[in-house]
């Protein structure tokens, strides 16, 4: 479904990303794990078209998305929860999940998908005319992922759901993520919390100073050597 | 019983901290209500009818800038040309079509040719708008967004220049003007004429200002204004087209501007240098309840009428801009970031 050949991606005269290539079949739950500054949110950056590659292609459902703009983009289906949540902080819940369903043409979906988003986050829907900027951090993460899946996105780009986040909640966000998977929703998920990562997901990509290092399915990275020192701590 | 007293202490409560939270506009709009009130006493309905009607037009333009300096971060510097070439618009439409309706003499197209002539100016405004977003702002915001805020000033007292003296050069210095839009007798009010003219340039202004108000609040493309000013990135996370929204945005700022110098033609008349005096006003609206405020301009645009009024009522007509311009100084050191304080978003990113 998504298909990174080759891509070499950064800022002005900073090239943070080379030679990254990776996949991401239909239906799979990828992560892509690394330290702090190896490029991971500026792999999701590059996909989404806030970032325009430097070198290499994008392909999404076998069609290069290298050049187009980020709302294109997001109109073909691949929605990104940013790591700075980008919410729209003086509206109201249901704005800010209305707005993300602004690709949307019926209005009659747009509210089926709010009332099922509404039974997926029953707390957003207690919160639902409070404004985005007075919710907590959790509930802000909550309503960040629930505008990402406004659009009947067929592919989430998911950018350290669990910074800064309690354990019980990081736990909340990560079933909510599950939930998708199982509805049939792909999802790339860029986390620091290798341990619980490794746990829920099915393939995994280790992104280390701007190329990738290691992929394979996620139970065997678990095992290995250099994720064990490296990130695990064992 | 029981259940109601900690609920009613709980909003009282509520009440208070929203109040201290507010201070500034709550001050105002008290300081505000007492003025009013005096102006009444003191002047009378006629008073009080020259504050709305002003008040509705600052309001106007005011909108206008706030909106563009909410959604694109723009410091507008040629508002005032859009004032201006709504006048002249108007002008050119209304005097041939009035003189063709006069002669056929039918009341109903009579009274329609000044409501015409002010869409056709509004239309006009909103292509000019579109056309100057296209060519001067889209190819700079394409090209950097460093330093956007000094270069876009920079552009718009530019576009100012080019805008007054292009029309100094092709339609000369000359004041073109019309006597009224209605050729009817004053309307009497509690006591008071109240020209035709003036009921239907504060009705325009309420109107515009009102549809506005609906557009940004109840319909998909105003939230999706309002996304962008608060969230660029979010706005395009979301599938909000950027260009679309601020070629949009920059369009409906022109319009209105040019709606309320067309439908205040009969006041100001259409001169290349008309459009400074309502520029001065609007940004001093924008500066006292705080850039990029829409909600706010509204409510500034009516102080600032009421400032005037007053000021010219109980010190005198020499004084009717050191005052404005005290209280804006006043302002400005105790609340630097206007009334509202309202903060700007997308400009410490940029």
């Amino acid at each position: 479904m998504l298909e990174l050949k080759n891509l070499d991606s950064g800022y002005d005269f900073l090239q943070v990303l080379w030679d990254v290539s990776l996949t991401v079949e239909k239906g799979e739950f990828v992560a892509l794990i690394g330290p702090n500054g190896a490029g991971k949110s500026t792999t999701l950056r590059t996909v989404a078209g806030l970032v325009k590659p430097m070198g290499g292609d994008i392909l999404f459902k076998g069609e290069s998305i290298r050049n187009k703009p980020a709302h294109i983009i997001s109109r073909m289906g691949i929605s990104y929860v940013s790591e700075a949540l980008n919410l729209f902080t003086d509206m109201s819940v249901r704005e800010n999940l209305l707005l993300g369903a602004y690709a949307v043409k019926e209005k009659e979906t747009q509210l089926e998908t709010l009332d099922y988003i509404f039974e997926l986050f029953p707390r957003l829907q207690e919160r639902k005319d409070q404004l985005a900027g007075t919710m907590s951090g959790g509930e802000r993460k909550m309503l960040a992922i629930a505008r990402g899946m406004m659009s009947n996105p067929t592919l989430m780009l998911v950018d350290e759901p669990s910074l800064g986040l309690q354990p019980n909640l990081t736990y909340d966000v990560f079933s909510a993520l599950l939930k998708l998977v199982k509805q049939g929703v792909t999802i790339l998920l860029v986390e620091q919390n290798v341990n619980a990562t490794l746990d829920i997901t099915d393939r995994a990509y280790i992104l280390e100073q701007g190329r990738i290092v290691m992929d394979g399915p996620s139970q065997e990275m678990k095992a290995n050597q250099h994720v064990q020192n490296a990130y695990l701590g064992i | 019983m029981t259940t109601e007293t900690p609920a009613a202490t709980l909003t009282s409560v509520d009440l208070m901290t929203r109040i201290k939270d507010n201070l500034p506009v709550v001050v105002v709009s008290v300081f505000s209500v007492i003025l009013f009130v005096l102006v009444g006493i003191e002047g009378g309905p006629p008073q009080l009818f020259n504050v709305i009607v002003t008040g509705g037009m600052w309001a106007l333009l005011a909108t206008g800038l706030a909106l563009v300096f909410g959604v694109m971060n723009i410091p507008h510097f040629a508002h005032g040309e859009s004032f201006m070439v709504g006048a002249y618009v108007s002008y050119f439409t209304f005097t041939p079509m009035n003189k063709f309706f006069l002669s056929t003499g039918s009341k109903f197209l009579i009274y329609s040719g000044p409501i015409l002539a002010i869409i056709a100016a509004g239309l006009a405004g909103c292509v000019l708008g579109i056309i100057i977003e296209r060519i001067i702002f889209a190819p700079l915001r394409h090209r950097t967004k460093e330093g956007w805020i000094m270069n876009a000033f920079l552009l718009t007292v530019g576009l100012s220049f080019i805008l007054v003296n292009g029309t100094t050069l092709t339609l000369g210095p000359n004041f073109r003007g019309i006597p009224r839009y209605y050729d009817v007798p004053a309307l009497e009010f509690m006591g008071a004429f109240i020209a035709v003219d003036r009921i239907v340039a504060t009705a325009i202004a309420i109107v515009t200002i009102g549809s506005l108000w609906f557009f940004l609040r109840q319909t998909k493309t105003g939230r999706a204004i309002r996304a962008v000013s608060q969230d660029e990135t979010g706005a395009q996370l979301v599938g909000i087209d950027l260009d679309f929204i601020q070629t949009l945005t920059f369009s409906l700022a022109t319009g209105t501007a040019a709606i309320s110098g067309a439908s205040l033609l009969f006041m100001f008349q259409a001169y290349p240098t008309v459009g400074l005096t309502p520029l001065y006003f609007a940004w001093y609206v924008v500066m006292l309840v705080g850039l990029g405020n829409v909600a706010g301009a509204i409510f500034g645009g009516f102080i600032v009428a009421l400032l005037q009024s007053a000021t010219q009522l109980f010190i005198g007509l020499s004084w009717q801009s050191v005052v404005p311009t005290a209280v804006m100084i006043l302002v400005l050191i105790l609340a630097p970031s206007g009334i509202f304080g309202s903060e700007v978003k997308g400009i410490q990113e940029q």
